[in-house]
């Protein structure tokens, strides 16, 4: 009996893992509500407030992002008081670090941030291939595609239309969470990205765009 | 050689009028004129004025503006607010600083960092408009009918590699600092135009006290 109470305790475990956060999605066929880049295809610049914590250290800052050209991406994070912190390029899959303080100059630091910023940017998503999904509730339509050895989803909110979060996952466990909420003009104005396996924290707040 | 001579001399004016900022001649006596500062920041007890900062990106195609409202009491506090279109405020009070973000007030010991110790002596100095006299930086003074301009280059490595230059506009009326530009080496600046200046009217030191 005691074997018996543990083994099944051992497979709910096991199965809780294996299935994790996305055993419950079913799926389907088609996208019921799709996928589209929340920067789009305009050329304005966008101005977020901005705050990273990596570590227990605090930068805050404005963040803008201007698209220069179709899948080209400026990204440049100063301080309130101007002073520039990181000048990043996003040009189709290539990054050009053109310019960063020596406070962000670890390789390791970098790669994380500049990996999430090209999640939000979404700058290959017509390159990509997608499974679909939904969620026990009918409430999102998930788009599910491969990033590296991670899988990424997008949860697009069926009755707005609005890609409300991302999951970076690794073997359907949250790596990271992507959450855009208070919609404005079909435009995320608040944008929290939270490390699960990694102690940083970026929110963007957008001062305008 | 006459012609070689010529050449020369014609490349080293050259080069000479290419320092000096269009419409601003070389100040010629710079004594005195550092000592009419010095005389004049001597007459300051506090100040307080408006601020429009205007960062310049050479990729992007509009400026980031935000704006605030300064205070300044001797010696050494100052409160450095912005209100538009995000609220943020640094305080400096003797050697604490305080930085409130999104509610959320930070307290630090200016000594303990360096980078703090530098941006305190940096604000301070220029809203004083005695930049001219630390050791950190090599002076070049300018002028035309209504300002001094005087050009701030770093010498330490650290500091060279984020500013070129720091341009400060000072006002030949009161001596006063109307503008600050602080240029990076890729040219990519900062200015700060001062307006509505008031000095010596009180100011509570619980004013740089940041709870």
């Amino acid at each position: 009996m005691k074997n018996l109470l543990l083994s099944s305790f051992i497979a709910i475990l096991f199965s809780a893992c294996h299935f994790g956060h996305y055993g419950s999605l079913t799926k389907t066929a088609t996208a019921s509500a799709s996928l589209k880049p929340i920067f789009g295809d305009n050329f304005n610049s966008f101005l977020f407030k901005t705050n990273i914590t990596v570590y227990g250290k605090d930068y805050s800052g404005l963040l803008v992002t201007k698209q220069m050209s179709p899948q080209n991406y400026r990204v440049i994070f100063t301080t309130e008081l101007g002073m520039k912190l990181f000048d990043f390029e996003f040009k189709d899959t290539a990054f050009t670090l053109h310019y960063c303080v020596p406070q962000f100059n670890k390789p390791k630091l970098l790669k994380v941030i500049q990996k999430d910023i090209e999640t939000i940017l979404m700058n290959d998503l017509n390159k990509k291939t997608f499974e679909y999904f939904s969620d026990s509730e009918m409430l999102y339509s998930i788009h599910k595609t491969k990033n590296g050895k991670m899988d990424n989803y997008y949860f697009v909110e069926k009755s707005s239309l609005h890609l409300q979060k991302i999951e970076h996952a690794k073997k359907r466990r949250k790596k990271t969470n992507f959450t855009l909420s208070n919609y404005q003009n079909d435009f995320p104005a608040n944008i929290l990205i939270q490390h699960h396996d990694i102690k940083l924290k970026i929110e963007l707040n957008l001062l305008k765009k | 050689m006459k012609n070689i001579l010529l050449v020369l001399f014609f490349l080293t004016t050259n080069l000479l009028s290419a320092q000096v900022p269009a419409g601003y001649k070389l100040v010629k006596d710079t004594i005195a004129f550092k000592q009419k500062m010095e005389a004049q920041s001597k007459l300051i007890s506090t100040l307080e004025s408006d601020f429009i900062q205007e960062k310049y990106l050479s990729v992007m195609s509009e400026k980031i503006i935000s704006k605030g409202h300064f205070h300044f009491k001797k010696v050494n506090m100052l409160r450095w607010e912005y209100n538009d279109p995000y609220k943020y405020l640094i305080a400096i009070n003797k050697n604490k600083m305080f930085i409130k973000d999104n509610g959320k007030v930070s307290k630090y010991d200016i000594n303990s960092n360096k980078m703090f110790k530098s941006i305190n002596e940096m604000m301070i100095n220029t809203v004083q408009g005695t930049l001219l006299n630390s050791k950190d930086y090599k002076a070049k003074f300018y002028e035309n009918d209504k300002f001094y301009l005087l050009e701030l280059s770093p010498l330490q490595k650290g500091a060279k590699d984020f500013l070129k230059v720091i341009q400060l506009y000072i006002n030949k009326t009161d001596y006063a600092v109307d503008k600050v530009k602080m240029i990076e080496p890729s040219d990519d600046y900062t200015s700060i135009d001062f307006s509505n200046r008031k000095t010596n009217q009180p100011i509570a030191d619980e004013k740089f006290i940041i709870k």
